[in-house]
């Protein structure tokens, strides 16, 4: 199943989507033929809680998960699998706490973090990396971020291939038009957030386009 | 114009590739009537903001992507515009701009399309995007 593991509603200050109109245009995407079956919401530097997207989801049937993008001082990272636990252990708002202690306590409370756009110019993972630092923990990555500009993909897939790490894909939408446009396609399928995290230890996945999807043709 | 019964959801507006040159940007503060000197056009004020170099003013840009709309729907067409600055506009680069219908409504009589804009550079760099309300007549 193809998962947009990375996107923006009105939830986060620089985002102009709400999650109705991200269902909408996904059936505008349906009518052209791509196969697009939910989204995650990974709101800026947050969780929330208390946001219940159910109906939503049950009206144009799409699954709508919610995560984070936290920023961390070596880059943003996505959190798939957030919970009480994990928000009580770790200052979601702020943006200078260690990436690799925000893996690690992801996974003491059954989530999952990983790095968002590592080849991005200046705050992406590599950067980093080439700065001399060590990251262990980091299997999967956003191998495909859909805000990407000229090079970061790119840079992305090098790291992949020098680090033999995992990629996923995102589109990384603030407007409504750019859900869908990177997504990551699921040999399991997925119901809930923690199906999500078990998907992704399970590494059976790939990240794709959404050209890739035309016609509902899946790889997996 | 177009008519609101001639668009579908997924129509582009645009693409439009337009450059602020600095005589542009000069223009635009003398007529805006910017304090000098500014980061819009000299280059040591930009470089104290922390700027690589001059940029354009948000609210010169923002004039770019609202005549993209009304080029389109007509004088008085465009009711809203609501912007996300994400990065500083440089002098001199093409600038694309460009815009997606999401929505088509009828609300007080009048017949909306909504849609997605932005503004981006020859490496794909999003400068700016958010979305605009712009009204149409029917037939």
């Amino acid at each position: 199943m193809y998962l947009d593991m990375h996107s923006h509603s009105v939830s986060s200050d620089d985002s102009r989507a709400t999650v109705e109109q991200y269902v909408k245009w996904i059936q505008v995407l349906r009518k052209r033929g791509h196969q697009v079956d939910g989204i995650v919401l990974t709101e800026h530097r947050k969780f929330d809680f208390d946001k219940d997207y159910s109906a939503l989801a049950d009206q144009y049937n799409v699954l709508i998960i919610k995560g984070s993008e936290l920023d961390t001082r070596y880059g943003h990272f996505l959190v798939y699998g957030v919970s009480q636990g994990l928000t009580r252990a770790i200052d979601f708002a702020d943006t200078r706490m260690d990436a690799r202690a925000l893996m690690q306590a992801a996974r003491q409370h059954d989530a999952i973090a990983l790095p968002a756009h590592p080849g991005r110019f200046g705050i992406g993972l590599t950067d980093y990396i080439a700065q001399g630092e060590t990251f262990e923990d980091v299997e999967i990555v956003e191998r495909f971020n859909g805000g990407s500009r000229q090079g970061e993909n790119e840079r992305a897939d090098e790291l992949c291939e020098s680090h033999n790490l995992l990629g996923i894909g995102g589109s990384d939408a603030h407007l409504t038009s750019h859900i869908g446009t990177c997504m990551t396609n699921f040999k399991a399928g997925i119901k809930n957030a923690n199906d999500l995290v078990d998907a992704l230890l399970s590494k059976e996945f790939q990240p794709v386009w959404l050209e890739d999807t035309l016609d509902g043709s899946s790889q997996a | 114009m177009p008519y609101y019964d001639e668009i579908e959801l997924g129509d582009e507006i645009g693409p439009v590739e337009k450059v602020a040159t600095d005589d542009d940007v000069v223009n635009f503060c003398d007529i805006w009537g910017a304090p000098k000197p500014n980061r819009f056009t000299d280059a040591d004020t930009a470089a104290k903001s922390g700027m690589k170099g001059t940029i354009v003013p948000g609210i010169m840009t923002m004039a770019m992507m609202a005549q993209l709309l009304t080029d389109w729907g007509g004088p008085g067409s465009l009711k809203d515009l609501d912007l996300v600055f994400r990065q500083p506009v440089p002098h001199n680069r093409p600038l694309t701009m460009a815009a997606t219908i999401t929505d088509l409504r009828e609300e007080d009589g009048q017949n909306l399309v909504e849609c997605d804009i932005l503004m981006t550079g020859t490496e794909g760099e999003r400068y700016i995007g958010g979305k605009a309300i712009v009204a149409l007549e029917g037939r």
